[in-house]
Order: structure tokens, then C-alpha cells, then sequence
């Protein structure tokens, strides 16, 4: 094998360096040849394959069983076979509402909480991000002084941790935080960020918004720089307005790139907890708490642990995310066709 | 329909100076067409005019008035892109009908201009397709389509016809000179290819290098070129060329003595001429006394004719359109002669010499 596959260019060919690569290459020529014999030519292609699978088995696969199955027995014991089959208790329990609307009819009235915040913090993220990302793409897209720069500094807050994020903002946000300090020498009135529900979840919004918005902004940067520029000078030529060439030319060609968007986003927005939970800890009361955030409590924070019940709530979020990313690769394949 | 006055165009891209001193007069409803080799200048010209540069220096009018400080959208002329740049997203009738739709024209009229230009461009059967639907030649007829609904002051074109085969091409070329007689509108047109622009054009435009090089009809640009440039430019295979000194006798004589040839009298002895010959104008000798001996290098059969390259006895390498099928063969000494009435001379600095 060794001998087919030339050293890379780099590397002159008779140099120490190009000896020891092809020496310790050249180790796993026998065992590869020995099992290639063993298995034969195609099946080569599952002994390479093996160890990703064996490793997404582990971690991915196996765990989705053991959820599943926790989810359908009861107790509080963390082994399975110390766990009694209570089949859909646990899911009749979180459906169980005197009305869907209103979560504190329901049984699990942190779970319809969490999934109402959830829903709202959704969709106002998916609307403030998509918006945000979208600006900034078009600005950022344009001969400005400096572009560069300002590319590099929106893009930044991606590279930061969630809990460094949300660390930041709460330094920012706290009662004698950055901004209420702000607002005193303005000669203003603190506001209790964290003590208002609808503050606190504007702020959950805003800094996720501001965590993440750099990330769409290059999907949407690139998409913009995809459009040809002689479409633009052919809609100058053409005496189209400004306003006229965004929505009849650079949005609906750059559509395809804002579903993806939208879909990554909403797919974010469902699972969304660390930010947040470091952020408000899901209060004033419930009125920030998230679906996962109900889910971790009830399994790890709760002087009960109820494994179960946060199993099954688990396989319900982890079923409308599996629909959502359906849905996302059902357009990814469609605008790739 | 407008006319079109270039005065003193200037354009840089920062250091470098792309066009210069660009004086220009084109009357209402000309068809005028910039030509010149890669690179010189056309398209920023061209851009110029439309507006999508701003000049360094000069002053652009448009029907008298002065627009050079007016963007592209308000000057009221269409462009033909190289790249056709149709929206890819709308459809043929959308396309066509979206220049209308931004100047609110009411839907009757718009629809009734987009249907004669459909009709008149052979695009009715397309009008619901997506550009990415139809072929080439279609698309770059959705394009002039573009432009003509307009009814535009002036229709610029952009080497339109370079992403075509060339069987298409001759067939476009024809439908625009078509267009031309039908419409009667202010055109300008710019190519690198000298056959379009003998073929379409009213006046060609010869650009090098950011200058004008000579301006006229394409029959005064064969038979009268200004200069070395030109002369070499118009007219394939291109002219041939002998460099040499005036003899005391009148005669050219090359660098090395090898070659004399005849000059028309006149000419100071000890000057440095070029002497310039089409390749139709050269001629096998026949009975006559040859002016030179050709070695053949090469023919090349055309089936109507026949192009035989040689070289002369200094090296200068001439080529000959003979209206023979098979004239001579490759080694062969062919004596020529130069037809008198064709020859073009010019001086050491290359401008054309006039008797
Ligand atoms: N936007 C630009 N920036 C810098 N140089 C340019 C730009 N556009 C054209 N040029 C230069 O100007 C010269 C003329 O270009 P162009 O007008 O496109 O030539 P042509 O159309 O005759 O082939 C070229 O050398 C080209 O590199
Ligand atoms: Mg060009």
C-alpha cells in the first residue's frame, strides 16, 4: 500500500521524515491486506465504516433506547432492571391538561410552562435573529470602510461559550450591573431586568440573538455574495428603485439561503437552555423556563428524580426536533435537485 | 432615439488610466461600434455611456443635454449585457415586462409592449419559462428584448454575441442588423471581433489602449486606415507589412537589401516606410514582372479560396488570398505582385502617409 501512494510533495522523497511516514504507514499494510483477505473488497468498506458507527451506536443510538426505555418504566432507581414497566404513564401524565392553553390546568404544569416559553421565545428569537442576521448580511454586503472588520467582530460572540455569554450579559444586566449604572448616570431609574417576566425574556431573546446572530449572518453573506452583479447593474439599468431591487431581486434569490436560516434557527431555539438557564435560571418564577430546563430539573435538580418523566418529555422534544430536521433536509435536498 | 456626444472622456481605476481623452459625436440613430483588442477600453466606454461608471474627466450629453453626473437609472438607455444578466427567478413576460413595471406603465400597455416584443424576437412560445430553461441564442433574444421595450434613448451592447456558436452568431448578427432597420434606434455596440463590426456597424469606432484610433465607416476604416494600428486591425487575415528605407532611386529596400519593392513617387530617400498589402491585394505574377519571390510555407483551402502563407527573401512574413482552389504547394517560390492602387504607407511613426 505504501508503495502505490507517493509522499506528499512537501516532503522530498528520500527525506527522514518521508521514511518514517511510509514506515509506520507501511504497519498497516499487513493487517489491511490480512482483513481485505478476510472480508473481501466490499466489505472493506463497513471495517472502515465500523468504528463511526460503533462510536454513534455508543453514544447516540444506545442512549435514544435507554431513554426510550426509561421513559416507559417508573421509580426512581437510575438502573433499568431495578426499574418497573409502567408502559405510557409518564406521557399520559405530561398530556394530562384541563386545557393546552393554559398550562397551570395541566398536571405538569412546569412541562406546558416550559413548552409555552419555549414556543414564544421561538418564535420572537426566530423573527428578532433572522431579522438581525439579515441586516447585517445586506450591510455587511455592501463597499463599506472597514467590512472586514466589522465581519470578523459579528462573527466573534459565535466563538464564545454559552455560559461565558450569558455570564457577560448577566454582569451587564444585573441590578447594579453595567447598564443600570448606565441608566442611574443618565439619571434614569434601575430596572430590575431579572424581576420583570417580560424584561427577562426580552433579554433571553437579545442575548441569544446576540450570541448566535454572526453565524446566520455569514450563511446569509454568502448567499448575497452568490447573486452575479451584473443582475444589480442590469436593475440599475432597468431604473429599478433601491427598495424595488430588494424585494424583487435580492430576496427572492436569496430565499433559498433565509429557509435554511430559518430552519437552523428553529431547531436552535427548541433545544435553547444554557444561555438562558445561566442567564435568568429560568425565572422570575417560570416565566423564562424552557422545555429543556423542565426536562434537567425533573431528572437531576428535583429532590425527587424523576428519570422517567424527564425521559419521556425528552422523547416528545427529541420527536418534534427529528420532524424539524426532516423538514430541513427535505429543503436542503430539494434546492441541491 | 437620442444622439450622443463623448467630450474628453478620462476614466482611472486608481493609478491606471483606463481611457483617455475620448471625443465622440454619434449621431441620432446611428449604429456605431467600438472594436478593439482585449482589454483596451470598450466595456469601460460602454459603462461610461451607461452610467454604471462615473468618468475621471470629460462630459457625456444626451440629446444636448449633460447627464455625466446623472446615475444609470435616470439616463433612460438600455444595456445588453455580455452576460445577458436575466433575472433567474422571474420569467420571460417578467423579465421583459420588469423595466415597465418600474416606470408604472399601466398593465394594457405593458402587456401589449412585452407581446410586439415577444412576437417581433420569436420569444411568444417562452414567455412563461424561467431563463434557465431556454438555450443560448434564446436567452440572449429575452435580453434584447429587455432593452427594446423600453423604447430606450439609446441600446447599448456589450459584446453580445461572444457566449454564442458561431453558426448562431452569424444568424444573431443578421437579426440585429434586422433590428436595427426596424427600429431605427441609437445603438452602440461593442466587440472585439472585426467582422461584427464591419458587418453591423454604420461607423466602427477603433479603440487601443484606452484612445481612439480612428473613427469612420467601415469601408473608409479598409481602404483609408489612419494609422498601423487600425491597418492591422480591420480586415482578415490582416494586412500584410514590410518595414524598409526610401532608395535614391524611389524605391523600398528592406533592413538587409534583400527586397526592393515599387513606390509611388514621392517619397524622400532615406526614409523609414512602412509598407502595408491585404492579403486579397497580393497577387500570383503571372506573365508580369514579379515585384517579389514568396516562399510558400503553408496553404491553407478554403474550398472558395485559398490562403497561402509565406515569407519574402529578408524573412517578412506575408500572406496572399488567392481566389484559386489550389493555387500553389507548400516550398514552393511563388512570384508576386502588389496591386499599385493597394498599397497603404506609413511613416516611422506609423501614421498613414496621404499622396
Ligand atoms: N473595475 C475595475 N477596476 C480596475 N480595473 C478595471 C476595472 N474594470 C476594467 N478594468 C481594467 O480596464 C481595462 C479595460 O477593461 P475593459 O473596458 O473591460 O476592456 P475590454 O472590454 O476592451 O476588453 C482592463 O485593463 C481592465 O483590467
Ligand atoms: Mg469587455
Amino acid at each position: 500500500m505504501s508503495q502505490t501512494g507517493s509522499p506528499p510533495r512537501a516532503i522530498p522523497r528520500d527525506s527522514l521524515a518521508s521514511r518514517l511516514i511510509q514506515g509506520i504507514a507501511g504497519l498497516a499494510d499487513r493487517p489491511m491486506a490480512w482483513i481485505q483477505h478476510a472480508v473481501g473488497g466490499r466489505g472493506m468498506a463497513y471495517v472502515f465504516l465500523g468504528p463511526n458507527i460503533l462510536f454513534f451506536g455508543l453514544f447516540v443510538f444506545l442512549p435514544i433506547g435507554i431513554n426510550m426505555a426509561m421513559s416507559l418504566t417508573g421509580g426512581t432507581n437510575l438502573f433499568l432492571s431495578e426499574r418497573p414497566f409502567i408502559g405510557g404513564d409518564h406521557y399520559r401524565s405530561l398530556m394530562q391538561c384541563g386545557s393546552y392553553l393554559d398550562p397551570a390546568s395541566c398536571r405538569e404544569d412546569h412541562f406546558w410552562k416550559g413548552v409555552s416559553n419555549t414556543l414564544k421565545f421561538t418564535l420572537f428569537q426566530m423573527v428578532a435573529m433572522v431579522g438581525t442576521a439579515l441586516v447585517t448580511a445586506l450591510v455587511l454586503n455592501r463597499k463599506i470602510r472597514g467590512r472586514g472588520f466589522f465581519r470578523a467582530v459579528y462573527f466573534f460572540p459565535v466563538l464564545l461559550s454559552p455560559v461565558v455569554v450569558a455570564l457577560i450579559w448577566k454582569w451587564i444586566l444585573q441590578r447594579d450591573g453595567l447598564l443600570n449604572g448606565a441608566i442611574t448616570l443618565a439619571g434614569g431609574e434601575k430596572i430590575l431586568f431579572f424581576v420583570e417576566p417580560g424584561w427577562a425574556m426580552f433579554w433571553a431573546v437579545f442575548v441569544s440573538v446576540w450570541a448566535h446572530m454572526g453565524f446566520y449572518t455569514l450563511i446569509l453573506l454568502a448567499g448575497l455574495q452568490a447573486i452575479p452583479a451584473d443582475l444589480y447593474e442590469a436593475a440599475e439599468m432597468d431604473g429599478t428603485k433601491p427598495m424595488r431591487v430588494l424585494t424583487r431581486i435580492t430576496l427572492p434569490l436569496l430565499w433559498p439561503n433565509l429557509v435554511v436560516v430559518l430552519v437552523l434557527v428553529l431547531i436552535k431555539a427548541v433545544q435553547t437552555f444554557d444561555e438562558v438557564f445561566v442567564l435568568t435560571g429560568g425565572g422570575p418564577g417560570t416565566a423564562t423556563l424552557m422545555v429543556v430546563q423542565y426536562i434537567y430539573e425533573t431528572a437531576f435538580a428535583n429532590q425527587v428524580q424523576n428519570f422517567g418523566l424527564a425521559a419521556a418529555a425528552s422523547m416528545l422534544l427529541g420527536s418534534v426536533l427529528f420532524a424539524l430536521t426532516m423538514l430541513q433536509l427535505w429543503i436542503a435536498r430539494r434546492k441541491a435537485a | 432615439m437620442a444622439g450622443l456626444v463623448l467630450k474628453g472622456i478620462g476614466k482611472s481605476f486608481g493609478p491606471v488610466e483606463v481611457l483617455r481623452g475620448i471625443d465622440l459625436d454619434v449621431a441620432d440613430g446611428e449604429f456605431v461600434v467600438f472594436v478593439g483588442p482585449s482589454g483596451c477600453g470598450k466595456s469601460t466606454l460602454l459603462r461610461v455611456i451607461a452610467g454604471l461608471e462615473e468618468v475621471t474627466s470629460g462630459t457625456i450629453l444626451i440629446d444636448g443635454q449633460d447627464v455625466t453626473t446623472e446615475r444609470a437609472a435616470e439616463r433612460g438607455l438600455a444595456m445588453v449585457f455580455q452576460s445577458y444578466a436575466l433575472y433567474p427567478h422571474m420569467s420571460v413576460y417578467r423579465n421583459i415586462a420588469f423595466a415597465l413595471e418600474n416606470m408604472r406603465l399601466p398593465p394594457a400597455e405593458i402587456e401589449a409592449r412585452v407581446r410586439r416584443a415577444a412576437t417581433m424576437l420569436r420569444l411568444t412560445d417562452y414567455l412563461d419559462r424561467k431563463p434557465g430553461a431556454l438555450s443560448g441564442g434564446q436567452r440572449q433574444r429575452v435580453a434584447i428584448g429587455r432593452a427594446v421595450v423600453r423604447d430606450p434613448k439609446i441600446f447599448l451592447f456589450d459584446e453580445p454575441l461572444s457566449n454564442l456558436d458561431a453558426e448562431l452568431r452569424v444568424a444573431t448578427r443578421k437579426e440585429l442588423a434586422g433590428l436595427h432597420a426596424e427600429i431605427g434606434g441609437t445603438m452602440i455596440y461593442v466587440t472585439h471581433d472585426q467582422v461584427e463590426a464591419m458587418t453591423l456597424a454604420n461607423r466602427i469606432v477603433v479603440l487601443n489602449k484606452g484612445r481612439i484610433e480612428q473613427v469612420g465607416t467601415p469601408l473608409e476604416l479598409y481602404n483609408r486606415p489612419a494609422n498601423l494600428f487600425v491597418a492591422g486591425f480591420i480586415g482578415s487575415p490582416r494586412m500584410n507589412f514590410i518595414r524598409g528605407q526610401v532608395t535614391p532611386e524611389g524605391r523600398l529596400v528592406t533592413p538587409d537589401g534583400k527586397v526592393t519593392l515599387p513606390l509611388p513617387a514621392g517619397h524622400a530617400p532615406g526614409a523609414e516606410i512602412t509598407l502595408g498589402i491585404r492579403p486579397e491585394h497580393v497577387l500570383p505574377a503571372g506573365g508580369e514582372a514579379p515585384d517579389a519571390i514568396l516562399t510558400v510555407d503553408l496553404v491553407e483551402k478554403l474550398g472558395s479560396e485559398a490562403y497561402l502563407y509565406g515569407t519574402l527573401a529578408d524573412g517578412t512574413a506575408l500572406t496572399l488570398r488567392s481566389p484559386l482552389e489550389d493555387p500553389a504547394r507548400r516550398g514552393d517560390s511563388l512570384p508576386i505582385r502588389f496591386e499599385r492602387q493597394r498599397l497603404h504607407l506609413f511613416d516611422a511613426a506609423g501614421l498613414a502617409i496621404r499622396p
